[in-house]
């Protein structure tokens, strides 16, 4: 895989994420996050377990306890700021909600200096154009109650950053299959804790129908397991700032649903000037930084691009 | 490998791509367009992937796939033999396009080639609409038919392309699936070159 194809399975997994929210839609009243999130990580986590069963039982063997250590540790990162996620983005309506999740992009740098890690001049480029597009498209519209939920999203933000330098770590060492299995199949386990909590009955509360069979198996396909293994393997060819400034790519996404899908499916999102300036920006941000500028300019000088 | 060995070879992985198809389409049969004749289908961007790794077992498990999950979502009809002869023919027309007509082998690691791959994919959601939409207008008059046309041509243009190709280059380059060659030869200058 070249970076090119890195970068479009990258935006493939993006998309993926974004439809989240049109499958939770299809998900019964009544069904707790945390259930969703126990029964689909669980059921994708299997379903690549089987197809390449040699690969995880060969990546476990040769990869010591360190490895399952190292899953277990993105699990609980993912786990937490999901958490944080849903309860910081109640503060929010859904333009401004989906432009807090772009922070990832804005703190990423601070991690990455923070592990003495470079930071290349493109990235700092993309994070002055993601910033600008956040602060044009929430700025009008924050108040001072909204503080505790932006504090409570910029935790979530950091932690997710953290998950995001790890993980394309981890991949680089390990077999991105098995790393894909296990960090969902703790996410599992994570999540299945959390649900007993809110609600110690488990699968025997659940309204089950066809219709929450299916949703689960949707989110199972394409939001677990199929993009979850595109990205561990496109995470391999880049860098963990390439990664989150494609991810910071979901608010465009986010919106296309909010201005054009029916609201019983998802809440209508008005397309204000702001916004709309605001998601060019961050579209720009990105372009900034996957964008071979000076393979561009070789070929334009006849040179090998 | 005898030929009955290299039969059943052929059988029980065209078992397996029709099994693949049906887990995988069955559950969007939830996501009614137009009840009992279309709804959401991401499972298409698996056609052209069957068609380029499988060549016509791989277009043949797409019409039975089809086909099946017509049958187990109670929305088999006469004109489910339309949707089995475009779900064949679609993704030969991909096949057809990398093993015939381009001179290079199926690959999607430049712009150009994946542009070239999208437009093969348009052409079998066109063949598809053309296939489908005209066999629903005739048998069932009251079905609003460019609504139905617009459906196929979104289905089976936009999530190969979205979905697809990511999926092809997942196993091409990281899965080890090998696509099946060009008949046609790369000329020697280019080779040269």
């Amino acid at each position: 895989m070249n970076r090119l194809q890195a970068n479009i399975c990258l935006l493939c997994v993006t998309l993926c994420w974004s439809a989240e929210i049109i499958l939770f839609a299809c998900i019964p009243a009544g069904v707790p996050a945390f259930a969703t999130t126990c029964a689909t990580t669980f059921a994708g986590s299997a379903l690549l377990a089987v197809s390449f069963r040699r690969r995880v039982a060969a990546a476990l063997s040769s990869g010591g306890w360190k490895f399952p250590a190292s899953a277990l540790l993105l699990a609980a990162l993912s786990t937490s700021y999901n958490t944080l996620f849903l309860v910081g983005v109640k503060s929010f309506d859904v333009a401004s909600g989906a432009f807090t999740f772009c922070m990832t992009v804005v703190v990423l740098p601070v991690v990455l200096l923070s592990l003495r890690r470079r930071v290349a001049p493109a990235t700092w480029i993309s994070v002055v154009l993601v910033l600008a597009g956040i602060c044009l498209a929430l700025g009008p519209s924050l108040r001072r109650t909204h503080l505790p939920g932006l504090a409570i999203m910029a935790v979530g933000c950091l932690l997710r950053a953290v998950q995001i330098v790890l993980l394309a770590d981890l991949v680089k060492k390990h077999d991105p299959i098995a790393v894909a299995v296990l960090v969902q199949g703790f996410s599992s386990v994570l999540a299945l804790g959390g649900w007993a909590i809110q609600d110690p009955r488990l699968f025997a509360g659940l309204p089950v129908s066809r219709a929450l069979v299916a949703a689960w198996a949707l989110y199972a396909y394409f939001v677990v397991a199929f993009a979850q293994c595109l990205n561990v393997f496109a995470m391999r060819r880049v860098t963990a700032a390439n990664a989150t400034v494609v991810y910071s790519v979901e608010i465009v996404f986010s919106l296309l649903w909010g201005v054009f899908l029916p609201e019983g499916i998802v809440e209508r999102v008005v397309l204000t000037p702001a916004v709309a300036i605001g998601a060019l920006l961050v579209v720009a941000g990105s372009v900034a930084e996957i964008a071979d500028f000076r393979g561009l300019r070789r070929a334009a000088e006849g040179g090998a691009p | 490998m005898s030929r009955r060995r290299a039969a059943v070879a052929a059988l029980v992985r065209f078992l397996a791509l029709v099994g693949i198809y049906l887990v995988a389409a069955v559950p969007f049969r939830t996501m009614s367009l137009i009840t009992g004749f279309t709804d959401v289908r991401p499972v298409t961007a698996i056609a052209p992937v069957y068609a380029v790794f499988f060549g016509p077992l791989g277009c043949l498990a797409v019409a039975f796939g089809n086909l099946g999950a017509d049958a187990v979502s109670a929305s088999l009809r006469w004109t489910s033999i339309a949707g089995f002869a475009a779900n064949f023919l679609g993704p030969l027309l991909v096949w057809y396009y990398w093993t015939r007509l381009s001179r290079t082998p199926f690959a999607l690691r430049t712009v150009g080639e994946l542009f070239r791959h999208s437009l093969a994919v348009a052409a079998m959601a066109f063949l598809e609409m053309v296939i489908i939409a005209p066999a629903v207008a005739l048998v069932y008059p009251d079905v609003d038919a460019a609504y139905f046309a617009l459906t196929v041509f979104l289905n089976t243009s936009a999530f190969p392309v979205f979905f697809g190709i990511p999926l092809a280059i997942l196993l091409q380059e990281e899965l080890g699936f090998l696509p099946l060659p060009p008949r046609r030869a790369p000329s020697k200058e280019k080779e040269a070159g």
